[in-house]
C-alpha cells in the first residue's frame, strides 16, 4: 500500500517523532520508570500507520505524547511541521480514545454540534457537518437520544464522528474497534481506508493485529518502550526465502506436476493446502446470505445491511 | 457507510490562541451538565421554604413577618450559593478526568486556560440563573405577602377611631419599606462574588486533586477557615507580634467576613457605591489569583 496521491510532495510529515522518551517519576520512591525510550517514527501524509505492542508498552504514553497531552521528558514530536506542545496543532487532529466517554447529558447532535464549536465551527456549516456526521456513522436514528442511553458500539461511532468534526488531516484512533461486533468493526476498517483514499493520514494505535494488517501502510512494532521494527507492512512481513503461488482451479494432475519439479530442483514444498478464509469474512459471509435470503422471501429486517466488502 | 467528503478545508483558519468562543462553549456545556443533573431541584425546596414562611404566622408584627421572610430567602441563597460552589466545581473537572472526557476536549485546539474559565463560567452561570430565580421568588412572595398584610392592617386600623388618616398611613408605610426594595439586588450581587471566590479557590484545589471528595472537603475547610479568618488574624496579633508568614498566610484566603454585608442590607442598610466597589475588586482580585494559580497547576498537569 501507498500513500494518497492526492496529498502534495511537499506537505510535510503528519507526524515527525524524533527520539521520543516519557520518564515517569515513581511513587513513595526515589525510582523512575522509562515509559517510551528513544521512539522516532514519520507517519507522511496520506498514510496509514500502525503502532502495535502488547498492553503495557508504551503504545498510549506515544499517542499521548503526538496528542500533546503530555510533555516529552526528552526528544520532540511535530503534527504537520508545528510542535505538539502548539495548540494550534490540534486543529489539524482528530481524536478517537479507546472506550471513548462523553458528556452523558449531551444527545448525539449536541455531542458534535459542542465539539464542532470547540474547533471554531459554527452556525450553517456546523448543523450540514453534524447531518453528515450523523449519516456516515449511521445514528442518524439516535440524533437527539442522549448518550446515556447509547450502546458501546454507538458510543464508538459518536466518537468517530466527533474525531472528524473538524475535517482533520490526521486522524489518531486509539483500539477503534474495541467492544464494537464485525459489522461495526468492519464498517470502521472500511471507513479508514476512505479516510486514506481522500488523503487524510490516521496514526492507529492497536494489538489487534489481523486489523492493523488489514489498513495499514506501515507499521511500527512497540515493546517495553522501545520501537524495536518499523517500516512498510508489505516488507515487514515478506519472508525472504519463501514464496508463496496461490491456484485456482488448479487439477490434481497439475499439482503433481509442481510437486515433482519442486523436488527436482531441490527446493522444500513446506505446505500444501486450500488457503483459508478468515471466522470474520464467514460470519459476515453468512449474515450478507442470512439478508439475501430474508429478502427474497419478502420479510423485511431492522438490521443495517452489512457493508459491501473492499 | 457512505463517506461524504472529509478532505480537510483548503486554507484552514489557524485558530486564535485565546477564544471567548470557545470558553462560552465551555461554560454553556457546564450548565447544561449541571442543569441536566436536576441542580435546580434545589429551587423547589427554596419555594417552599419561601412560601412556608409566608404563611406561617407567628405572634410577629407586619414588618417582623416581611423581615422574617426576606432573612430566610436570602439566608437560603447565602447557603445554596457556597455550597453549590464549592460541590459542583470540585465534580465538574474530576469527572471529566475520570470519565476521560478531557481527552477528547484537551485534543481539540483549545488551550488549558480556557477550559478551566469555561468550567468556572459554567458554574457561576448556574449560580447566577439560580440566585435571579431566587431573587424572583422571593420578590414575588414578598411583595404578595406585603399586600395581605397593608389590607389586613388598613382594615384593622380604620376600625380605631383614635387614629387619624396620617397615622395609618405611616403605619402602612412601615409595612411597606420592609418587602422588596431594590438594595436587595446588591446582596445578591455579593452572596453571588463570594460564590465565585468559592468556585475559584475550587479550581484551584481541583487541579491537584486526586478525587471530588478530596476537593469538596478542602473546599468547605477554605470556607471555615475564611470565616475564622479574622479572630485568627487578631489573636496572632495581640501583643503586637507580627510575623511575615502568618502575614502571608492570612492573604491567601480571603477574609469572608467582608462579605458579610450583604446580612446587613437585608436587614435594611444600603451599601455605598464605593463599599460595593470594593468588595467587588476585593473578590476579583481573589478570583483572579486562584484561576491564575489553577492554570499554571493544570499546565503541565499529564492525564
Amino acid at each position: 500500500m501507498s500513500g494518497s496521491s492526492s496529498t502534495p510532495p511537499s506537505s510535510p510529515p503528519a507526524i515527525e517523532a524524533r527520539e521520543l522518551t516519557k520518564v515517569f517519576p515513581l511513587q513513595w520512591s526515589k525510582g523512575y520508570m522509562v515509559a517510551v525510550d528513544k521512539v522516532s517514527f514519520t507517519v507522511n501524509a496520506g498514510e496509514v500507520y500502525g503502532l502495535i505492542g502488547p498492553n503495557g508498552s508504551g503504545k498510549s504514553t506515544t499517542m499521548k505524547l503526538v496528542l500533546g497531552l503530555m510533555a516529552p521528558s526528552l526528544g520532540t514530536t511535530k503534527v504537520f511541521g508545528l510542535s505538539t506542545s502548539d495548540v494550534r496543532a490540534r486543529s489539524e487532529i482528530g481524536f478517537l480514545p479507546e472506550n471513548p466517554y462523553f458528556y452523558k447529558h449531551l444527545t448525539g447532535a449536541e455531542t458534535l454540534r459542542f465539539y464542532g464549536k470547540l474547533c471554531g465551527l459554527r452556525g450553517r456549516s456546523l448543523q450540514e457537518r453534524i447531518g453528515e456526521l450523523l449519516e456516515l456513522v449511521d445514528l442518524e436514528h439516535a440524533r437527539d437520544r442522549r448518550l446515556a442511553g447509547y450502546s458501546k458500539g454507538m458510543l464508538q461511532r459518536i466518537g468517530l464522528a466527533q474525531a472528524l468534526v473538524q475535517r482533520p488531516r490526521l486522524v489518531v484512533l486509539d483500539e477503534p474497534t474495541a467492544g464494537v461486533d464485525p459489522i461495526g468493526s468492519r464498517e470502521i476498517r472500511d471507513l479508514i481506508l476512505r479516510l486514506k483514499q481522500e488523503g487524510i493520514s490516521v496514526f492507529l494505535c492497536s494489538h489487534l493485529l489481523e486489523q492493523v494488517q488489514e489498513v495499514c501502510d506501515r507499521v511500527g512494532i512497540i515493546f517495553q518502550g522501545k520501537l524495536r521494527r518499523e517500516g512498510p507492512l508489505d516488507e515487514l512481513t515478506a519472508i525472504e526465502n519463501q514464496t508463496e503461488i496461490l491456484l485456482q482451479e488448479a487439477s490434481p494432475a497439475l499439482i503433481s506436476k509442481i510437486q515433482a519439479l519442486i523436488q527436482a530442483e531441490g527446493a522444500d514444498l513446506l505446505s500444501l493446502g486450500r488457503p483459508r478464509t478468515t471466522l470474520e469474512r464467514l460470519f459476515l459471509d453468512e449474515v450478507e446470505r442470512g439478508l439475501a435470503d430474508a429478502r427474497s422471501a419478502g420479510v423485511h429486517s431492522a438490521e443495517p445491511s452489512p457493508p459491501p466488502r473492499p | 457507510m457512505s463517506v461524504p467528503n472529509h478532505a480537510p478545508m483548503p486554507g484552514r483558519p489557524v485558530p486564535p490562541m485565546f477564544s471567548p468562543g470557545r470558553i462560552w462553549t465551555l461554560a454553556a456545556a457546564t450548565f447544561t451538565q449541571l442543569v441536566r443533573m436536576r441542580t435546580f431541584y434545589f429551587l423547589l425546596f427554596f419555594a417552599v421554604l419561601v412560601f412556608g414562611m409566608s404563611n406561617v404566622n407567628l405572634l410577629y408584627t407586619a414588618e417582623q413577618q416581611l423581615s422574617t421572610i426576606r432573612g430566610t430567602s436570602f439566608g437560603a441563597m447565602w447557603l445554596f450559593a457556597w455550597l453549590f460552589a464549592v460541590t459542583a466545581t470540585a465534580v465538574v473537572i474530576p469527572r471529566d478526568i475520570e470519565d476521560r472526557t478531557l481527552y477528547t476536549i484537551l485534543s481539540k485546539p483549545v488551550p488549558r486556560v480556557e477550559y478551566l474559565l469555561g468550567k468556572f463560567f459554567g458554574v457561576l452561570l448556574v449560580i447566577t440563573v439560580a440566585l435571579g430565580a431566587m431573587l424572583l421568588l422571593s420578590g414575588l412572595v414578598l411583595e404578595f405577602r406585603k399586600a395581605g398584610l397593608i389590607a389586613e392592617t388598613r382594615s384593622y386600623l380604620e376600625q380605631s377611631p383614635d387614629l387619624t388618616p396620617a397615622d395609618i398611613q405611616g403605619q402602612l408605610d412601615a409595612i411597606s419599606s420592609e418587602g422588596f426594595h431594590p438594595r436587595l439586588f446588591t446582596a445578591a450581587w455579593i452572596i453571588l462574588l463570594q460564590a465565585a471566590v468559592m468556585a475559584a479557590a475550587t479550581i484551584l484545589v481541583s487541579t491537584f486533586a486526586s478525587s471530588s471528595l478530596f476537593t469538596i472537603i478542602v473546599g468547605i475547610a477554605f470556607f471555615l477557615i475564611g470565616h475564622g479568618h479574622r479572630i485568627a488574624v487578631d489573636y496572632w496579633s495581640e501583643g503586637g507580634a507580627t510575623n511575615n508568614w502568618l502575614a502571608w498566610a492570612a492573604k491567601v484566603v480571603p477574609d469572608f467576613h467582608i462579605f458579610n454585608v450583604h446580612e446587613k442590607i437585608v436587614a435594611g442598610s444600603t451599601a455605598s457605591p464605593l463599599v460595593m466597589a470594593e468588595i467587588t475588586a476585593y473578590a476579583g482580585v481573589y478570583c483572579l489569583v486562584y484561576l491564575l494559580l489553577g492554570w499554571y497547576m493544570f499546565s503541565d498537569k499529564e492525564f
